[in-house]
């Protein structure tokens, strides 16, 4: 009995100095009390590595829960993940609004410059309306090429083009073989499909699309590649690289509705950037998409189109002008000028080096719809100059009244300028 | 040595043979030891735990991964618990089939019966606490059924959520039962049956004339051996604690939508089973209140077992009672395996 | 060496084992009792632009408590807090007086009257690059 007695009291010590080594071996909790929701976080227990994913979303005002869902209290990785929104993208468009949203955020008034939520959502990169309305016109689905149907339903009430709504496309519900195979192979392109298996359409879904961009360099970190530190990023700085994950990745052939991969292995900036067929000029190549394609092109302007051309208007002439006119131009008078704010939330622009300052009385280009185009500005001598978003590069460049230009007054379409300045490869 | 207040709240000798660890399994022994420690780790919970819809899970969550040893206590509650279930389905089984219910004890009898009846309300209460989604449904669940009783369902329904549908009402009347109004009436009958277990001559034993072994043990022995028993039982449960943590979820937001799979907490799991046989009431309040009723008739209406036969396993008079509880538990132990099986 | 025997060198193994884990649980005992749940006490307050308290004015702050005041030398603040058990003094003509228990003390946080024995406290009141004052209760 003794003897027993004293192998129970040691099993006793034993079973309570295991419980003493399980708490020793818990890592220390890092709280993080965020300025906009003063509930304590403690995610940095863990993940205290992951660099700030944007100067505009400092951790210390935000913290993580706020964008990302989770359990803020849990040490357990699965418990405090498992109330993630969209994983770890929470910018699918399936939880934006949950993310992102809000009046002071991201699903404001359009008058604060704040409804990128709607535009983006409602815009033909993510509704894929183009597309579907397109093949299901030309397959005798519909009897007009008028969009009726998303990848998604939508509304939107305010909608320019007397679209105020699209249906969600079932492709249970075609009776045409051919739409069918497209929605079997050709849905990987618009903003909430998973892309393609490989590193060249390797991307996320929703916002984090374009703003969260990857480098080409190997997977390394997930199926979406990218290292850690890229992934957990947001910019305006995109490279025509992110463009490219979708863009200039091939072409469809409508007879057999099979999608060909570009078969060329460029090393160059210049042939990889677009596709072997296409034709383009200095400046398409040397810039970015993002450098030229404005807000309302790339992200929509929160009405529902049935084409892209109705979207895209940019031209050769936007920026250079024509013989007779010079390109419009606008200066900056009011402080809460969409230009300022643009310019301020690129990363280049504010970096030191090659810090784009714009103040108030300075002149910035627009567009024919007063779109700001704040990276580009005339300078004294009559030339124009334009600040790279992605890299902060300036160019110079000159309008094309004054120069030996042969343009026709009735021939001034990009096409046009492409006749001449198209570059060879 | 003179006796202290532990020692004299034990009988001053017991039989050696039924004193054995193989005769009770010391079943009602850890159960006592068992409700002494979820009593003092759930006193260390309460400084703890806030019982509100918004708070309930998060200070769980509090508990477990920021207070030190947090963890721990809430650990040590559960395995205590579920373990209590374990012991006293143990301790019935052992006083079936040692006859140990016989007159004069069968009062004593109902007073064990209407306590692990209480235990499982007090495991069933505590797990509602949580108030996160692993317990969702079978709040959502548990709570209808009482709708199902005719003519007394709505009421009782209101007696126990407080409201139309469960909310913070429900919770703070969990939280008074949980705490208090179980906890109470766990410790009259607990203190009523040891008082009865002493006040009807101990453990169940032939009397002298037809024993075969009149050796005894004392008292002192009696404890050393209860204090190693408690030792040994400590010890498990603190491995236990610290290799198998209680389960967590996300807290309950939105009362409506319910996100995990539909799972009843293990002792109910054979109810769960029962119920997807038909009619709430008739399957999932009729049949367990059956279940009760006769093994609350075992002392009265089968046949009795023989006084001298008492003090052993398995005697032959009251095979009748035997083999009814056999049935029952392995009908229950086969729907709780049944529903463990994961469904293809 | 004084002769131990087998039985009593095992049952001082024993208590000592017991002892040891008696130790080990009342260290985690306290430590769990001891966590503190709710976050400290604020200490830092932004008082708004300083052009909000013109210079020969004193305000009252609530939710510290304190005293602003708004001199020839400058910001000062003194802490409403009284020194005797906690309550927060109030405004008098001649200083400040506790309702609890009668404390009074002179408009410079002296004490004029007891129970309380140590004068009020002086709070560091600084001005931010954005103009703004800073309280600091630390």
């Amino acid at each position: 009995m003794r003897r027993s007695f004293l192998a129970a009291s040691a099993l006793l010590l034993l079973a309570l100095l295991a419980a003493l080594w399980q708490e020793s071996r818990q890592s220390r909790p890092v709280s993080l009390t965020p300025v906009l929701t003063s509930q304590v976080e403690y995610c940095l227990t863990c993940h205290a590595d992951l660099p700030e994913i944007s100067q505009s979303h400092p951790v210390k005002t935000f913290g993580c829960v706020l964008c990302h869902g989770g359990e803020r209290l849990a040490l357990d990785a699965d418990l405090a993940h498992s109330t993630m929104r969209g994983g770890n993208n929470p910018s699918d468009f399936s939880v934006v609004e949950a993310s992102c949203g809000g009046d002071n955020c991201h699903s404001g008034a359009a008058a604060d410059y704040r409804n990128h939520i709607q535009r983006a959502t409602t815009s033909i990169q993510a509704t894929y309306a183009g597309a579907i309305a397109g093949i299901r016109y030309t397959f005798g689905a519909q009897p007009d090429p008028n969009a009726r149907l998303g990848i998604y339903a939508i509304q939107a009430p305010q909608s320019a083009s007397g679209i105020t709504e699209l249906a969600a496309f079932d492709p249970a519900g075609e009776t045409s073989p051919a739409i069918q195979a497209f929605a079997q192979d050709c849905l990987n392109c618009h903003l909430s499909a998973q892309p393609l298996a490989g590193d060249e359409y390797s991307r996320f879904t929703g916002c984090a699309a374009c703003h969260t961009p990857l480098s080409d360099s190997p997977t390394i970190f997930s199926e979406n590649g990218g290292s850690q530190r890229e992934i957990h990023n947001l910019t305006t700085a995109i490279p025509y690289t992110q463009c490219n994950r979708c863009h200039n990745r091939g072409n469809y052939d409508l007879r057999t509705m099979t999608f060909q991969p570009r078969a060329d292995q460029p090393t160059d900036r210049l042939h990889d950037y677009y596709q072997p067929i296409a034709q383009f000029v200095r400046c398409e190549w040397t810039l970015d998409c993002v450098d030229c394609h404005t807000r309302a092109e790339i992200m929509g302007n929160g009405s529902l189109y049935s084409n892209k051309k109705e979207i895209q208007y940019i031209q050769c002439r936007t920026c250079h002008g024509t013989l007779t006119e010079l390109p419009k131009t606008k200066t900056l008078t009011d402080p809460n000028d969409l230009a300022f704010r643009l310019a301020f939330l690129n990363e280049s622009a504010r970096h030191v080096e090659s810090a784009w300052n714009l103040e108030i009385s300075d002149t910035i280009l627009v567009t024919k719809k007063g779109e700001p185009l704040w990276n580009i500005r005339p300078l004294p001598d009559g030339t124009y100059e334009l600040f790279v978003k992605s890299t902060g590069q300036r160019f110079t460049f000159h309008p094309v009244m004054g120069s030996s230009c042969q343009q026709k007054p009735d021939e001034q379409a990009s096409q046009d300028c492409h006749k001449c300045h198209a570059v060879e490869r | 040595m003179r006796p202290s207040f532990l020692h004299h709240l034990h009988p001053p000798t017991i039989p050696t043979r039924q004193a054995r660890f193989r005769y009770t399994l010391a079943a009602g022994g850890l159960a006592v030891f068992l409700m002494l420690i979820l009593l003092v780790t759930g006193i260390l919970e309460m400084f703890f735990y806030i019982p509100t819809p918004d708070e309930a899970a998060l200070s769980i969550q509090t508990l477990s991964f920021l207070v030190p040893y947090g963890g721990l206590v809430r650990n040590l509650h559960y395995w205590s618990a579920q373990l209590l279930l374990v012991v006293s389905a143990v301790h019935l089984v052992r006083v079936i089939f040692t006859g140990a219910y016989a007159a004069p004890r069968r009062f004593n009898y109902l007073l064990g019966l209407f306590l692990f009846v209480t235990a499982i309300l007090l495991d069933f209460t505590g797990y509602i606490l949580r108030w996160d989604e692993g317990v969702h449904w079978a709040l959502v669940a548990g709570t209808n059924l009482v709708k199902s009783i005719p003519l007394l369902g709505n009421t009782l329904y209101g007696i126990l959520v407080g409201g139309g549908q469960p909310g913070s009402a429900t919770l703070i009347r969990f939280y008074g039962w949980h705490i208090f109004g179980l906890t109470l009436v766990a410790v009259i009958l607990g203190f009523w049956h040891i008082f009865r277990l002493r006040r009807d001559g101990g453990i169940a034993v032939p009397p002298p004339a037809l024993r075969t072994d009149q050796e005894r043990i004392t008292r002192f022995e009696l404890v050393r051996r209860e204090v190693l028993a408690m030792l040994l039982t400590g010890s498990a449960l603190f491995i236990l604690s610290v290799f198998a943590p209680a389960p967590l979820a996300p807290p309950i937001r939105n009362t409506a939508t319910l996100m995990e799979s539909a799972r009843a907490p293990w002792f109910f799991l054979w109810v769960q089973q029962l119920l997807k046989l038909g009619s709430p009431f008739l399957w999932g309040v009729l049949v367990p209140l059956a279940v009760l009723i006769l093994l609350t008739l075992i002392p009265y209406s089968f046949p009795k077992p023989a006084i001298g036969e008492l003090g052993r396993w398995f005697p032959k008079s009251n095979r009748a009672a035997q083999i009814l509880v056999a049935i029952l538990g392995l009908a229950i132990l086969s729907l709780i395996a049944l529903a463990l099986i994961p469904s293809p | 060496m004084p002769d131990l025997s087998r039985r009593d060198f095992l049952k001082l193994a024993r208590d000592g084992l017991l002892s040891l884990s008696g130790l080990l649980g009342l260290g985690g005992l306290i430590r769990f009792l001891a966590y503190q749940t709710e976050p400290p006490t604020r200490t830092e307050f932004d008082l708004g632009p300083a052009s909000d308290y013109p210079a020969g004015t004193h305000k009252v702050i609530p939710e510290v408590p304190a005293f602003l005041i708004h001199d020839a030398n400058g910001f000062n603040a003194l802490s409403l807090v009284c020194t005797h058990l906690g309550c927060t003094v109030e405004e008098k003509a001649e200083g400040f007086s506790c309702p609890c228990h009668g404390s009074c003390f002179d408009p410079q946080g002296e004490v004029a009257r007891g129970p309380a024995n140590k004068p009020l406290r002086s709070l560091h009141v600084e001005t931010t690059v954005d103009g703004h004052l800073h309280l600091s209760t630390a």
